[in-house]
């Protein structure tokens, strides 16, 4: 036995990895050759990939709803005796030159297809003209036997299609392997000392694809609020110092601030569905969704991801906490699936402790509003008339202005500034 | 049709209207010529064809059909770049290739791998035009499925672009009128090239100089993406023909033997000097466009099971089971031998490697100029330093 590699292809001109929407095969299950294995989506098209060989289905490499790049191995198969384990393809030197145009002229010999016509057959002059003439002078002759070299596997390049002393000398190069190129040669471009190509295409092209498509089509209006956070920072080191003793039901042991923002977010939206939305330009419409389906951009190695807590308004922060912290895992460890990274209704983007001051964020189309999250920091503030040290956080909400009017959204804004500035409902309360 | 007559009525003002064509051509340019029906029970004429062409074309549809399964197969493994399918078109494809003479010329659109096959090109020099190896008669220049053939079997390249085959086989069969040659140039295009500059310009050269050519329109419902009935807002392909000046019939192009007796009918008076003649086959692509396509995204399943029930292979089998030509383990025999014929072609070709690197700059001038051996030269330093 013996452990082939299946490589994914460039299955569509161009792609650079695929998606597996459906193993077709068990492991351990019996392959015949061509059987189909797994359907595979790429951005072009989802299609059937069929068994490279025969044998039994070794290890699948990727579970359904991951990304598998192209050329990293999908699926192994087992197959009988090793000397098969390696890809088809072997150096062109192990072909002794003429023996495949023998095998070319076998090949249509036991084609009788041209024999049987109620018109006029090719004659056999024809037919030998069909499977090329040897046209070459007596010196290439002799230079061809000297070489070894079989006259009737060559294309001439000299006039007629003669075949030249040189094409002789090629052929007998490439028999011996010397000719044999497999990668195009890297190409020259004018550079400055120190720069870096990095491949734009993938994830990264996708990421640029959608923001651009938003950029284009929806009037970004940015609206920016302070909230003070104090009693959430309060509020926060309380629970889990609680928790640090009993953890929560639902095995949360400590928090952050995000599921707290995810929770004030989400009941603000119930009440200004209009940020919930999205606009269909084909039909027409803003379809303002029936969940809330709480997005939340992610920065990852890949690129910006958006992994989704579904029905965030319905959760808990307990649960909101411990969706984010499985999301997180599945992402890292490249499990999550497709649905778990698209579907959202809105979406928030922090950059967590870096925070900064303001963020002009871009939609994630085709939602209507994006919420950037700022860095929370002691403050001078004044409060009844005194300056005294709070911890504040700027709010940023950027909303197509074409759906949403700036009213709405400062509105929004201070009905999630309200939740998070008098935060003890928002622990307790689960709807 | 009254070509002399449309002449005469330009300029002459006194009868500006003339008759141009008679009820008669337009009804085989709107009807539907159909010799089997879609079970295979003939609703036509029977032809009279020997029992041997019967199963050649049997044999040529087939092979069509199973190159196109393998071929997919290698694609979707990763052993070829790219492969366009003929499936569903065999019937048009081969019964049109089939009323041809060796002496005559095919000049392919995108899906006549089965001409090249059925006019004796070597199922392995398609292969290796697939792979572009080192036996490739293009030298690997080409696109997979645009294969070239020797001379003798005049069977032209395939051209990606659309309908600009049209011109060349109108300008082909110029020279073989001029020449007095009796070969006849057999077009292939699809029904969206129909919409293309190409096609009228081919199309009315053809019809003004009477020259021997047969257009043959592949209406496959579908140019990519692109619906038939958003490509013309005529009743028909085949009667545009008419307002050309030629006839046009219009005929069931999942009925093979439909498809070879109008382009014999063709032929025949395209040879004896009575010009051009176009067709439209009426069929379906059943695959994608192509390896790199996804149908389902701009075509229903439903409009697919539509088509099923017509499909050519199946119904041609049945007429060759109910007359005793070919019977179930007939066919059986015809596709193992195919399929060993393809699987020897694939053992063959893939370990070949990929032509030397000379030949990129060989056969455009007679002798590689300084410049582009000095370019072979740096290429082949750096491949060495490597």
């Amino acid at each position: 036995m013996a452990t082939y590699e299946f490589k994914l292809p460039d299955i569509g001109e161009g792609v650079v990895e695929g998606e597996v929407v459906r193993w077709l095969v068990k492991e351990g299950d019996p392959l015949k050759l061509d059987q189909p294995m797994v359907e595979i989506m790429t951005d072009k098209a989802t299609v059937e990939i069929p068994a490279p060989r025969a044998g039994k289905v070794g290890k699948r490499m990727f579970a359904e709803g991951q990304l598998c790049p192209v050329g990293k191995v999908l699926i192994t198969i087992e197959i009988d005796g090793d000397a098969e384990a390696k890809p088809a393809a072997k150096p062109a030197a192990t072909t002794p030159a003429g023996t495949a145009t023998a095998r070319v002229a076998a090949t249509a010999s036991a084609a009788p297809g041209l024999a049987v016509r109620s018109t006029a057959p090719l004659s056999p002059a024809a037919r030998a003209r069909a499977l090329g003439p040897v046209l070459a002078t007596p010196a290439t002759r002799k230079l061809a036997r000297e070489l070894g070299v079989d006259l009737r596997g060559i294309f001439g390049t000299g006039p007629a299609s003669r075949i030249t002393s040189d094409d002789v000398r090629n052929h007998a190069a490439l028999a011996r392997g010397a000719g044999g190129p497999a990668a195009p040669p890297p190409i020259a471009i004018a550079r400055e000392a120190g720069d870096v190509a990095v491949p734009f295409r993938g994830l990264r092209r996708r990421i640029a694809e959608n923001l651009s498509r938003s950029k284009r089509s929806a009037a970004h209006f940015l609206y920016v609020e302070e909230v003070d956070c104090t009693e959430l920072v309060a509020l926060r080191e309380k629970v889990n110092a609680a928790l640090a003793k009993t953890p929560h039901a639902t095995g949360v042991r400590k928090v952050t601030f995000l599921p707290f923002i995810v929770k004030a977010t989400a009941y603000a939206l119930r009440k200004f569905p209009q940020l919930n939305a999205a606009l269909d330009e084909a039909a027409g419409e803003i379809v303002q969704r029936g969940h809330v389906h709480m997005g939340l951009a992610t920065n990852t190695e890949a690129g910006l991801i958006v992994p989704v807590v579904r029905d965030a308004d319905k959760k808990s922060v307990a649960e909101i906490s411990k969706e984010i912290d499985r999301l997180a895992e599945a992402t890292r460890t490249n499990k999550a699936t497709r649905e778990e990274l698209s579907g959202s209704t809105f979406t928030i983007t922090s950059l967590g402790q870096l925070g900064g001051v303001l963020a002009a964020a871009i939609i994630n189309h085709p939602e209507v509003a994006i919420m950037g999250v700022h860095k929370i920091s002691k403050k001078p503030a004044v409060r009844d008339g005194a300056i005294v040290i709070r911890d504040l956080m700027n709010l940023s909400i950027s909303v197509d202005h074409r759906v949403v009017d700036g009213f709405d959204a400062a509105r929004f804004i201070a009905a999630v500034k309200e939740g998070l500035e008098a935060p003890s409902g928002l622990w307790q309360e689960k709807v | 049709m009254a070509l002399d007559k449309i002449r005469a009525g330009m300029g002459d003002v006194e009868s500006p209207s003339v008759e141009v064509w008679s009820d008669e051509d337009e009804a085989r340019a709107r009807g539907l010529l159909q010799i089997l029906g879609p079970d295979g029970k003939l609703v036509g004429a029977a032809p009279t064809l020997e029992p041997a062409l019967l199963r050649e074309l049997h044999r040529g549809m087939l092979r069509a059909r199973v190159l196109d399964e393998k071929m997919l197969n290698l694609q979707r493994q990763g052993r070829i770049a790219f492969y366009a399918e003929s499936r569903g078109q065999e019937a048009a494809v081969i019964g049109a290739a089939a009323a041809l003479e060796a002496r005559d010329y095919v000049v392919p659109a995108h899906r006549e791998l089965g001409a090249a096959l059925y006019r004796g090109l070597p199922l392995a020099a398609i292969v290796a035009q697939l792979y572009g190896n080192a036996h490739d008669i293009g030298r690997g220049r080409q696109m997979p499925v645009h294969p070239s053939a020797p001379r003798a079997l005049n069977f032209i390249p395939p051209s990606s672009c659309v309908a600009t085959q049209l011109p060349h086989a109108a300008g082909l069969a110029w020279a073989a009128k001029m020449r007095k040659d009796p070969v006849v140039v057999l077009a292939y295009l699809g029904e969206g090239a129909t919409s293309a500059e190409d096609f009228h310009s081919g199309i009315n050269f053809a019809a003004v100089y009477r020259v021997p050519a047969v257009f043959v329109c592949e209406n496959n419902q579908w140019a990519i993406s692109t619906p038939a009935s958003r490509q013309t807002a005529s009743a028909t392909f085949a009667i545009k023909a008419l307002a050309y000046g030629m006839p046009g019939v219009r005929v069931d192009g999942n009925d093979v033997l439909a498809v070879h007796a109008a382009v014999r009918e063709a032929a025949d008076r395209a040879r004896s000097g009575g010009g051009p003649t176009l067709i439209e086959a009426v069929t379906y692509r059943a695959g994608a466009h192509s390896s790199s396509d996804d149908p389902h995204r701009y075509r229903s399943e439903a409009d697919e099971a539509g088509w099923a029930d017509k499909e050519p292979l199946r119904r041609f089998g049945a007429h060759l089971a109910a007359t005793g030509v070919l019977d179930a383990a007939g066919v059986a025999a015809q596709r193992a031998a195919i399929e060993a014929e393809i699987a020897a072609a694939v053992e063959a070709e893939e370990s070949v490697g990929p032509p030397p690197l000379r030949s990129l700059i060989e056969n455009v001038y007679s002798k590689p100029s300084a410049a582009l051996e000095e370019q072979l030269a740096d290429l082949e330093r750096v491949r060495a330093g490597r």
